[in-house]
């Protein structure tokens, strides 16, 4: 290898892929005595948990480097990322990195770090997760590579437009932006070719920065590996309707990580199918994810990144299963549109259909025909403050769902991120009067 | 001259001369919308930032209390039937409140009136003006269907002039700014009567005060931006004065990122889509933060302003997200700065007026 760069990323790499992998053998092996699981009401965790830790440990080993031999993208959640990566850069997910931040209990640190800076407490946690460690330079996966491109699509937020125009200004880096207009009831033609046209005039400027061609070949290849993976990710989704629900919200809020930041790769698509044995060992065995399962919940939004055991605990204690999520549905409703025969026409329509993008009559169907399918019980509503085009609507969407449909459903005041917008008490008291309603 | 001292009322006038003209009126949420599509199907634009000071108890059934007030206004407004007058509501896509306010609207509150929507790109040209210029047609053809008429392309013509003229009209205002006889609320309620006034009203009452320009300058004090959405309690503009400041120019939504060019296709779509997106620099419709910047500054250069008053409304995004890093830059080029937090229910707080008047005095 003749560029010195590449061999040491190649070679700081690789031992550390080597250390996981034997962290990953040790902890598989604890996992299988399940010694150390002391839960009354839970069951122990999937197996596959290792590697899942393993995988997106090796991911942020591999940004820890990047900048030493690869081209380095910033990208949005919902971003047509099989551009990028057909292009062999590393995409970095700063909503991925923050929520790894926030699980790791350090997000209101780093939030109060951007908040010093001027950011309002009003915006996005997890754009203040990540500004804040963009200031102090803080992460708990040892540090961020610094993005050669900056790639955001609004079909989850308009806030992530504001975020990457910070970013943008502040790595003076170019910034990408695929717009999706929103879909309120229908969707117009021109929408899509909008969509499209955009992804086509990204392709030359993301050629440039990553200074190779697009191989059409490898473009189709990886988003056939996306919708592989967007199929397995379904399917297992699929096995919570299986009485005892075999995972549960919490288990797919930990295992989701991969379809997000790892979409497009082809070992994703093995890490999904072994998760998959898994789950059918599970429903093979009757192993339920709550150890007497009484009850079914859906969640709405996205979780509580800081409370998820201390959430699936009180849950859990009284019987609930919360077994269906909109949020990790949407990961996987979509993979029947992508079409790797017609790689940027699919993209566009797939990119442009996130539930996050349609108006809140979509979501009240979906929220609907989720509990018809997996046998649910009640919906629980998380009113998300950092994420409003999540949470608006769902006062109504509650109001239609107890009143029109008979479906209980419960309104909790909280935040992704950010733990000083929970309150424990509160949140203990209206769940409890939530079982009562349920009869646990 | 015309006197705009109580715009409810003037609002209520025009909506009133309209109708009995046989127009119709549509209720439109912020910010950005063709006009001229509106009146060549003969309808009255007529704005709904808020209104401010309403009891907005109505709409905390259906958004959180972390949603901005002018949401939550305009829905309270609706629900206790505000907009009656209104033949139509257009939404269009401005943020994430007003996107989810328009689609509960659409979907749970379904009102009386027609609701339509306009979703303005935020990606690069060519493709965001090809975008916008269908997007628009297809805004046309929902009016068809919804009136029965069909505005020829000559009716569409005919409405963009009259609108660009008015625009034109606006921006001598602001050019001249400094040499009208006219103080900071009365400059303001002439501005924002183009928020309800016909093109062509709005039009002779700016040229009346135009044409009593002074020579030199009549406005003393301090010089200062104002930036932000809607000037709003409007009692912040005396608040200013009192305070020894005149707003030199300003940088808000419902104001001078307003200041559209006229577009430069001959083709009615596409004119009207050049128009509305070579407006001023607006982080709603994703400027990066340097444009904003520039755009600031020159106009701090042009006005002779010594600061700026980042006046905004809380919970709002996509002004937030912009105001660490601009002010920053601000400050390096010796434009100092401050932000002032309001909600449109709230009057001027004494805690406001103190910063205000702080701000004031550090710059003199």
């Amino acid at each position: 290898m003749k560029d010195p760069s590449l061999a040491r990323y190649h070679l700081s790499v690789g031992l550390g892929r080597a250390a996981l992998r034997i962290r990953r053998w040790q902890a598989e092996r604890k996992a299988l005595s399940a010694k150390g699981w002391n839960s009354q009401a839970l069951t122990p965790p999937l197996k596959i948990s290792p590697y899942t830790k393993e995988l997106v440990a090796r991911h942020y080993l591999e940004g820890r480097y990047a900048n030493q031999g690869r081209k380095v993208a910033w990208v949005t959640s919902g971003a047509p990322v099989e551009i990028l990566k057909a292009l062999d850069f590393y995409v970095l997910y700063p909503e991925n990195h923050a929520a790894v931040c926030g699980a790791a209990r350090l997000a209101e640190d780093l939030a109060v770090q951007a908040e010093n800076a001027g950011y309002s407490r009003d915006i996005c946690s997890y754009a203040r997760t990540d500004l804040g460690a963009l200031i102090c330079g803080r992460t708990p996966v040892g540090s961020l590579p610094r993005p050669d491109l900056l790639f955001a699509c609004t079909n989850i937020c308009q806030t992530v437009l504001a975020w990457y125009r910070v970013l943008a200004d502040h790595y003076q880096t170019p910034l990408i932006v695929i717009d999706t207009p929103f879909i309120y009831q229908q969707p117009g033609e021109h929408a899509l070719g909008y969509v499209q046209q955009q992804c086509e005039a990204a392709i030359p400027l993301a050629e440039q920065v990553a200074g190779k061609k697009l191989d059409e070949t490898r473009l189709r290849e990886t988003i056939k590996h996306s919708r592989t993976a967007s199929q397995l990710w379904m399917e297992i989704l699929e096995s919570a309707r299986h009485h005892p629900a075999p995972i549960s919200v919490f288990d797919q809020f930990i295992h989701m990580a991969p379809i997000v930041e790892m979409r497009g790769d082809p070992q994703t698509v093995d890490f999904y199918a072994a998760m998959l044995r898994e789950v059918h060992e599970r429903i093979d065995k009757g192993i339920g994810t709550v150890k007497r399962e009484q009850k079914r919940l859906l969640w709405d939004n996205l979780p509580l990144w800081y409370r998820l055991r201390n959430l699936a605990e009180m849950l859990g204690e009284r019987g609930v299963a919360l077994i269906a999520s909109s949020y990790t549905n949407a990961w996987g409703e979509l993979a029947e549109m992508i079409d790797p025969h017609k790689p940027l026409e699919s993209m566009a329509r797939v990119y442009l259909h996130p539930i996050l993008n349609q108006g809140a009559g979509h979501k009240l169907t979906t929220l609907q025909r989720m509990v018809t399918k997996y046998q649910l019980d009640g919906v629980l509503l998380h009113s998300d403050r950092s994420c409003k085009p999540y949470s608006i609507g769902q006062m109504d969407q509650r109001e239609r769902l107890s009143k029109d449909f008979g479906i209980p459903a419960l309104l909790l005041d909280a935040d992704h991120n950010d733990p000083r917008a929970f309150s424990e008490e509160q949140i203990a008291t209206r769940l409890g009067a939530f079982m009562e309603i349920l009869g646990v | 001259m015309r006197a705009f001292s109580e715009p409810a009322k003037q609002r209520k006038e025009a909506i009133q001369k309209h109708k009995e003209r046989g127009g119709q009126v549509a209720a439109v949420l912020p910010i950005h919308y063709p006009r001229a599509l509106l009146r060549a199907f003969n309808y009255l634009p007529v704005e709904v930032w808020g209104p401010p000071q309403i009891i907005n108890r109505p709409s905390a059934a259906h958004l959180q209390p972390y949603i901005c007030s002018i949401a939550h206004n305009a829905l309270s407004f609706l629900l206790t039937g505000g907009l009656e007058p209104a033949d139509l509501i257009l939404a269009p896509h401005t943020c994430d409140s007003l996107q989810g306010l328009g689609s509960i609207i659409l979907d749970f509150i379904k009102p009386r009136q027609a609701v339509l929507t306009l979703y303005l790109p935020r990606g690069g040209e060519p493709e965001s003006l090809e975008y916008l210029a269908r997007e628009i047609q297809s805004l046309y053809n929902q009016l068809e269907l919804l009136t029965g008429c069909s505005p020829s392309m000559a009716d569409l013509a005919e409405s963009i002039h009259r609108e660009e003229a008015a625009d034109r009209a606006l921006s001598e205002l602001y050019q001249q700014r400094l040499v009208l006889p006219l103080d900071s609320p009365a400059f303001y309620r002439l501005i924002r009567s183009r928020e309800y006034l016909p093109a062509e009203v709005f039009e002779s009452a700016a040229r009346d005060v135009l044409s009593v320009a002074a020579e030199s300058a009549q406005q003393g004090g301090t010089p200062i931006l104002l930036s932000g959405i809607v000037p709003e309690p409007m009692a912040v503009l005396e608040a200013i004065t009192t305070a020894g400041g005149y707003i030199a120019g300003d940088d808000l939504a419902c104001c001078g990122r307003r200041l559209y060019p006229p577009g430069a296709s001959p083709a009615p779509f596409t004119r009207m889509a050049e128009s509305l997106l070579h407006a001023p620099a607006d982080p709603t419709r994703g400027s990066p933060i340097q444009e904003r910047f520039e755009w600031l500054l020159d106009m701090a250069h042009r006005t002779g302003a010594r600061g700026v008053v980042f006046y905004e409304i809380k919970f709002c995004e996509p002004e937030l997200f912009d105001l660490p890093v601009l002010r920053k830059k601000l400050m390096k080029s010796g434009v100092r700065s401050t932000v002032i937090e309001i909600d449109l229910n709230d009057g001027l707080t004494q805690q406001n007026l103190t910063r205000l008047e702080a701000f004031l005095e550090a710059l003199q």
